[in-house]
């Protein structure tokens, strides 16, 4: 009776050091931990390929304001260039394009696309994206209000330059 | 300082002076800003989704964009930090057990001292100045697009509203007047470089600041103010903004007498970093709204 007793005690005694130990052990790695570590490798360049195309080169293929919404520019980097898109002053939509070339992961994700938006493969990510590959080119459109549906997206996907934005090199 | 940006972002406050400060102004913008913090949860409010996979996805971008220095996202950060820093520690730290019940101002005040209007005007002009270039280094537009920013401030919303709002009332309207903008102007017509160069927060962020030489800055500095001073009147006059107004709204978690206004701005400053709270939340927001479209 007794060493079942005592073999309970040391079991408790156990998993009382065991908490303990891994409680004063270093933390687990999180789930963003190891970006973190691999984006701080060097200083500049992680994010941005050299050779991506200037944003400013990006804004003469968006869609022009008109219909009852309005669009304005809102981010323009090296490789990415991005409008809001708003209706009645509510954001509705974000329009962007980005180049692909610092994101190969990106541009792969269509390799897999069966549907296409004026001519030009297309993917749907999440509740909120459509996107299509022009070239090296991402064109994504992101709804903001609920209102805003896949279909819009595609027809706001059409109104880029598209065939403009293949050109570009 | 090199914090990765999921930890500035997990570790953002959800109480406190910061935050009871910011909710008490709401008044000005009503609804226009909730206090989002966490990486996580920021990534699901600015998106949307809640697709595991997808949030890794948009979170590992965001990482990257962000530990890239060419991007310019550190430096907005830094500068939003910078501005916000002087002389918090006491303050921040003697309060922050206080809040939710009333804070006592009075038996506070034998370690506050108001800042003179000089003091004040320059610490306005800085922020208004580094809200400029942190806008410029975040959506990449040239450092010294003063019209672009001008232009871009009638769209401020969310986070980056009630940043300009706690800047008009915080820096402005308790410790200058519903008129600060134009005693600021004032102020900084008078002032001389070497007035300038003495400033603590000046010399630590001045290579970010365009123009040549102390000089230059300080003249860069002048038409900054003077290039917000229409919108910030029109704000002060849209929402009726005078001392009286503003510090009936703060009076429910803060006691002081209507003599001690100059006490209460350096109180605020002391013991607040919403500059640097409700920048994080800009700057996350940005980041990830790329993130989302790149990936």
């Amino acid at each position: 009776m007794s060493f079942y007793r005592s073999r309970k005690i040391v079991a408790a005694l156990l998993i009382s050091v065991l908490l303990l130990t891994t409680a004063c052990s270093p933390k687990t790695p999180g789930r963003f931990d190891q970006a973190q570590q691999e984006s701080t490798k060097q200083k500049s360049g992680q994010a941005v390929a050299k050779t991506a195309t200037q944003g400013s080169e990006f804004n003469k293929f968006f869609p022009k304001s008109g219909g009852g919404y309005e669009s304005a520019f809102a981010q323009e980097k090296k490789g990415f260039a991005e409008a809001k898109l708003k209706k009645g002053g509510k954001e509705v939509a974000l329009l962007s394009i980005s180049d692909t070339s610092s994101t190969p992961e990106a541009a792969a994700k269509f390799s897999k696309s069966t549907k296409k938006i004026a001519g030009y493969p297309a993917v749907e990510q999440g509740k909120t994206a459509t996107a299509v590959l022009v070239g090296k080119y991402q064109v994504k459109v992101l709804s903001k209000a609920t209102t805003f549906t896949a279909s819009d997206r595609a027809d706001w996907i059409s109104k880029f330059n598209l065939n403009g934005l293949a050109k570009l090199k | 300082m090199n914090k990765p940006i999921f930890e500035l972002v997990d570790q953002l406050p959800t109480g406190g002076l910061t935050v009871s400060v910011l909710k008490a102004l709401d008044f000005v913008a009503p609804g226009e800003w909730q206090n989002t913090v966490g990486f996580v949860n920021t990534i699901k409010t600015v998106t949307g989704e809640d697709d595991e996979s997808l949030i890794q996805q948009i979170g590992e971008r965001a990482i990257y964009l962000y530990n890239d220095r060419s991007q310019g996202y550190q430096r907005a950060m830094w500068l939003y930090q910078t501005v916000d820093a002087t002389d918090k520690a006491l303050g921040a730290a003697a309060l922050a057990n206080k809040v939710g019940e009333t804070i006592p101002l009075l038996g506070f005040l034998n370690s506050v001292t108001p800042k003179p209007d000089k003091a004040q005007t320059i610490d306005l002009s800085l922020k208004v100045v580094a809200e400029l270039v942190a806008f410029c280094q975040i959506n990449g537009i040239p450092g010294d697009s003063i019209g672009d920013f001008v232009g871009a401030l009638g769209d401020y919303s969310g986070e980056s509203l009630i940043r300009l709002a706690a800047l008009v009332c915080i820096d402005g309207v308790i410790p200058l007047g519903p008129d600060f903008i134009d005693k600021a102007l004032s102020f900084i017509s008078t002032l001389n470089p070497q007035d300038l160069s003495q400033n603590q927060t000046f010399n630590t962020i001045q290579d970010a600041i365009p123009g040549n030489g102390t000089s230059g800055k300080l003249d860069f500095i002048g038409q900054s103010l003077d290039s917000v001073k229409g919108w910030m009147n029109g704000f002060v006059a849209q929402n009726n903004l005078t001392q009286q107004n503003v510090v009936s709204h703060l009076k429910s978690f803060v006691e002081f007498s209507d003599d001690k206004l100059d006490y209460l701005a350096a109180f605020l400053d002391l013991s607040t970093n919403y500059y640097e709270h409700t920048g994080t939340q800009t700057l996350a927001r940005r980041l990830i709204e790329r993130a989302v479209a790149e990936i």
